[in-house]
């Protein structure tokens, strides 16, 4: 469509917003600072491999909140600057049906098959990822969360996320989880060979939670990417008191080690800019669960899918993992794509390219 | 050929989450429709960024139709 288009003068931006899903392929986690953010931006214009041009929301999400807080929204905007179109989920079909009434049809039509991505695979970290076992956490809710950054300080190479059960989210009394995640983009790892991760957590009056303090498990491998994870039983927690959590962790680039004392403040209160994380233990993909979720994009509901319906990251490896040259990929074609997702495309994995 | 309640039910409870599916989205779509801002009112002419961090306002996309879809990485 931009191909089409761009010659009568439209004009064309995705808009980079908060991550909807942190934690997939790629183990992306949420930026703390703009530069983050826009590195975050140029590492989805690599692996979409499009040329439309990107725009990036700005740290306080002041786009995604004026125009509806939906992840994939969509709208056409006249030259005047007024909506003439809007629609909470992209539907390419219908933007092009917009267009033609709003500017014209175009003579030939791209079809996505005309169309040659230059499509990049998710970040890698430098260490290997499956050493910890994960926290298998129930249904949560990322809760507002403030890191305190300081100038000429160390990057977080670690992030925090903070989510809580819908008990402690509506009566004070549940469950609170605490995961620090390695930020690819840092592409540092967990150094084993000193301390290992701890957390604390300056409680004020009216605040109880069992385990204030909490050391990660030693590991035996010197490093690797894993998060390191806690689930804490919080008996009270009165939603206007904010919680101060200090974590220390030493972490490793390939030049130098860092040891890091960083501190954040905790609210409870829903963070709607933090995205829902998703996958077992959030980060790898289930098989069966990965394969039925694409399945479920294709209209047609005869168990498989095609090319245009899968997601982009698998495009390049179709015909590898259509073992029996259907053009189809079915359930246990799937399967191994999952697989495969869960081996290669986690930061950390050996290959990008499977095995022929 | 008669199928039997085993086989309807199960064929039943996925037509009928099919079609609560689809419902939800008409329904999140005709919501999006009534909030602000609306289709015929300005877009807000805020400040973002270019990916290399040069400050847009919103503003000066004018002058063309132009084409906004939200994404993310993931």
């Amino acid at each position: 469509m931009y191909r089409d288009y761009g010659p009568k003068g439209v004009k064309f931006f995705f808009i980079y917003k908060s991550l909807a899903h942190p934690e997939l392929a790629g183990n992306y986690v949420q930026p703390f600072t703009l530069e983050e953010r826009l590195a975050h931006a140029r590492q989805a214009q690599k692996q979409l491999g499009a040329t439309v041009p990107w725009i990036v929301d700005a740290m306080d999400n002041r786009l995604k909140h004026a125009l509806g807080d939906r992840p994939n929204s969509e709208f056409i905007i006249d030259p005047k600057g007024v909506i003439v179109r809007k629609r909470a989920w992209s539907f390419p079909a219908e933007v092009r049906t917009d267009l033609e009434t709003l500017v014209g049809k175009v003579e030939k039509i791209t079809r996505e098959e005309d169309v040659k991505l230059n499509i990049q695979l998710p970040l890698k970290a430098p260490a290997e990822r499956g050493v910890v076992a994960r926290i298998t956490r129930p249904r949560m809710q990322a809760i507002e969360m403030k890191p305190v950054i300081k100038p000429k300080a160390p990057p977080f190479y670690a992030k925090l996320r903070a989510e809580v059960d819908a008990d402690l989210l509506q009566t004070g009394e549940g469950k609170l989880y605490l995961g620090f995640h390695l930020d690819p983009f840092h592409e540092a790892h967990w150094n084993n060979l000193t301390e290992p991760l701890e957390y604390h957590l300056s409680l004020p009056d009216g605040v109880k939670i069992a385990k204030s303090k909490g050391t990660a498990p030693k590991v035996k491998a010197a490093s690797d990417s894993d998060p390191r994870e806690f689930l804490l039983d919080v008996e009270e927690w009165p939603d206007d008191k904010p919680i101060t959590l200090t974590v220390t962790y030493s972490a490793c680039t390939d030049k130098t080690c860092h040891v890091v004392k960083q501190e954040y403040t905790l609210n409870l209160r829903r963070d709607r800019d933090g995205g829902g994380a998703r996958g077992v233990g959030a980060g790898f993909w289930e098989p069966e669960e990965f394969a039925r979720q694409m399945l479920a994009r294709s209209k047609r509901n005869d168990g498989k899918v095609n090319r245009k319906e899968v997601m982009g990251l698998i495009l390049p490896h179709f015909e590898h993992f259509d073992a029996n040259k259907d053009d189809f990929l079915d359930l246990e074609e799937l399967k191994v794509v999952s697989e495969w997702l869960n081996k290669h495309h986690q930061p950390g994995a050996p290959a990008a390219k499977p095995k022929k | 050929m008669r199928l039997s309640a085993f086989f309807l039910l199960p064929l039943i409870v996925a037509l009928q989450g099919q079609v609560a599916a689809q419902q939800g989205k008409k329904k999140n779509e005709a919501d999006f429709v009534k909030e602000k801002p609306a289709v015929g009112e300005k877009l807000p002419d805020l400040t973002v960024y270019s990916p290399d961090g040069k400050e847009v306002k919103l503003s000066s996309l004018r002058g063309s139709h132009v084409v906004l879809t939200f994404g993310c990485l993931t």
